[in-house]
């Protein structure tokens, strides 16, 4: 699962989930609802693959998000499911969705960018919780 | 406000300034000092800006404080209002994150021979037909494209480029901060993945606190200056408020990722991982100067090709060229920037690094680089407000080179937080609370107008008071907003 939370003049995503993969799947959601309001209304009819190199959890979630946001940037493709397989050395992912309609989406946030500011990707009693700060 | 209030040290060094000493956290290398008045204050410890300003102090080659304005609100890494002075030559550092994702966002004004009654009863068709031709919001791709090729020469050759293709006139440069152009500028370390975001952004407003207002001369302050500037009251302005768009913010990206891990290799401690520096004398620090001066240049290209698509509007709806409407330029400025300038500290002169993260260059009358029509009376100073109380113009003053590199206030600065914002605005028309004061709004969509909405920012006439009596800049006119175009 995934909220916002305040920030003064952007605003914070927070991710909770049993497993880490989960959470990335969540954070992808998280960040693309920023931009939509109506995700739910997304289809899947296409779909793009992401390979990310990287150790350390953060900056995992960090590149993650940050090559989703890229595929919105270049593609106007807006992405609402996400199958993340963690790999020794990072991950395999893929995305599906749509290109963006404005005659169906309601477009909300332009991110301008996922910043390190506070930037946390934690193991927790109950399974992992991240959060991070967008630029808007 | 989330994560609490600060309560660090506040030390008043007079009614306009409140200084936190450098003994406050061990890794502080100069004090940090913040420009408020008592009101403002006690809405600045709310959050952890002030924590940012402290912050921001350990940063290497930091001359004389680190400073906030008195917008300042909490940002990421630097605050926002935050500025910040490194000298290359005491192992000073340049820091992304202070100019920010939205290299050169800033701010122009446009004036009008129109007064107010001429414009009022087409105002509603004329904010409709800006809301039409000019692209705001997510997502929406301008009608200018540029390839590669062509993109490469605008961020070399900044708003010149336009000129040569009749999207911009000699007068418009003449009034623009450095002519719309950092020499600096080497696109090569612009990456492909920036060129590809701006290759058709160009010319497109955004979204957040972006806008485009029609705007009305209200009061004048300071009649020599005002005349100087061709503003007269009633006279009919627009405000354009925008920046480098996804080409600057695919740089700063970029910059930030490259300097993971370079503060430790250069030894440098820092508070904040959003707080990346690295010496301007090194590889990074250069390649991030190069492409960051281009990503300026993109963004005056972008407030020049914002303000043709604005008169292009004015065209349609009074059927008379912009030149006959004289549509001139008053000034245009950039607020998030790092600049080389020459400035004075302890008996000192020397070439230091401003680093302005929402903070505007405020040169006093006389300095070199305030262009000659404006000599005299100092560099205009454009701030906005919030869309449905103030803006206003400021011209800058010597109180600004003693004390703060030259720099005012950049906008009135944020006192809610998006979230609250919205909640503030449940059940609410903001769009109808605007008409019913005289003003049309028009938004892409209800959450950004309600996040946008007058509440969710501090009193503009406050922080400018605070401005005006430093002496940083003093006032010259306020403009009261009739027309509002958001993403």
């Amino acid at each position: 699962m995934f909220e916002t939370f305040e920030h003064t003049a952007d605003l914070g995503l927070r991710v909770r989930a049993t497993t880490l993969e989960n959470l990335l799947e969540e954070a992808g959601r998280g960040l693309f609802s920023m931009m939509v309001t109506n995700l739910d209304d997304v289809r899947c009819l296409q779909e793009r693959t992401y390979r990310i190199e990287g150790a350390a959890v953060d900056y995992l979630l960090f590149d993650w998000l940050n090559e989703l946001l890229y595929t919105f940037e270049s593609e106007r493709l807006l992405l609402a499911e996400f199958k993340v397989e963690l790999e020794p050395n990072g991950l395999r992912a893929t995305a599906r969705g749509e290109p963006m309609d404005l005659n169906r989406h309601r477009m909300e946030h332009e991110v301008k960018a996922i910043t390190y500011h506070e930037l946390r990707v934690e193991e927790v009693a109950n399974g992992w919780l991240a959060e991070l700060i967008v630029d808007i | 406000m989330p994560k609490g209030a600060f309560n660090g040290p506040l030390e008043r060094v007079n009614d306009c300034c409140w200084r936190i000493p450098k003994s406050y956290k061990q890794g502080m290398r100069v004090d940090g000092l913040i420009y408020a008045d008592d009101r403002l204050i006690e809405q600045i410890r709310h959050d952890q800006a002030a924590e940012q300003v402290a912050n921001v102090a350990f940063l290497p080659g930091i001359q004389h404080a680190s400073l906030a304005m008195p917008d300042i609100h909490w940002g990421y890494g630097f605050c926002i209002g935050g500025v910040c002075a490194t000298d290359p030559n005491e192992g000073g550092v340049i820091s992304p994150g202070g100019v920010g994702y939205d290299i050169n966002c800033g701010v122009r004004l446009v004036r009008s021979n129109l007064s107010y009654q001429d414009v009022k009863p087409h105002l509603t068709a004329l904010v409709d037909e800006l809301f039409r031709n000019v692209p705001a919001g997510v997502g929406r791709g301008g009608k200018y494209h540029f390839n590669k090729k062509e993109l490469r020469r605008l961020l070399s050759e900044g708003a010149a480029f336009l000129r040569d293709r009749e999207l911009a006139t000699d007068g418009d440069l003449d009034h623009t901060e450095a002519r719309g152009c950092l020499a600096d500028a080497v696109p090569d370390n612009v990456s492909d993945r920036a060129f590809e975001r701006g290759s058709s952004q160009c010319g497109t407003l955004g979204s957040g606190n972006h806008f485009m207002e029609v705007q009305v001369v209200e009061a004048i302050f300071d009649e020599a200056a005002a005349q100087a500037m061709g503003l007269a009251k009633d006279m009919v302005c627009v405000m354009i408020h925008s920046g480098s768009r996804g080409l600057g913010y695919q740089v700063c990206d970029d910059a930030l990722k490259k300097f993971r891990g370079v503060p430790e290799k250069y030894g440098i401690a820092l508070p904040d991982r959003q707080l990346a520096c690295a010496p301007i004398n090194s590889d990074e620090g250069q390649e991030y100067l190069g492409a960051m001066c281009a990503a300026a240049n993109y963004a005056w290209c972008n407030r020049q090709l914002l303000m043709h698509q604005a008169r292009e509007s004015f065209q349609t709806v009074f059927g008379r060229t912009w030149q006959q409407l004289q549509m001139d330029l008053v000034y245009d400025v950039a607020h998030n920037i790092a600049k080389f300038e020459e400035h004075t500290t302890g008996g000192t002169t020397r070439k230091v690094w401003v680093h302005r993260k929402g903070a505007t260059r405020a040169f006093p009358p006389n300095h070199v680089e305030v262009p000659s029509m404006y000599r005299g009376i100092g560099q205009p100073v454009i701030i906005p407000g919030d869309m449905g109380r103030a803006s206003w113009v400021l011209v800058g003053q010597s109180g600004s080179m003693d004390q703060t590199f030259g720099t005012a206030c950049h906008g009135a600065g944020r006192a809610m937080s998006r979230t609250a914002a919205v909640k503030h605005a449940q059940g609410r028309r903001i769009d109808k609370e605007l008409a019913a004061k005289g003003i049309i709004a028009r938004a892409q969509s209800w959450r950004g107008l309600a996040e946008e909405q007058p509440d969710a920012y501090k009193d503009v006439n406050l922080v400018v008071d605070v401005v005006h009596k430093a002496n940083l800049a003093t006032k010259v006119a306020r403009m009261r907003p009739i027309g509002v175009v958001k993403g």
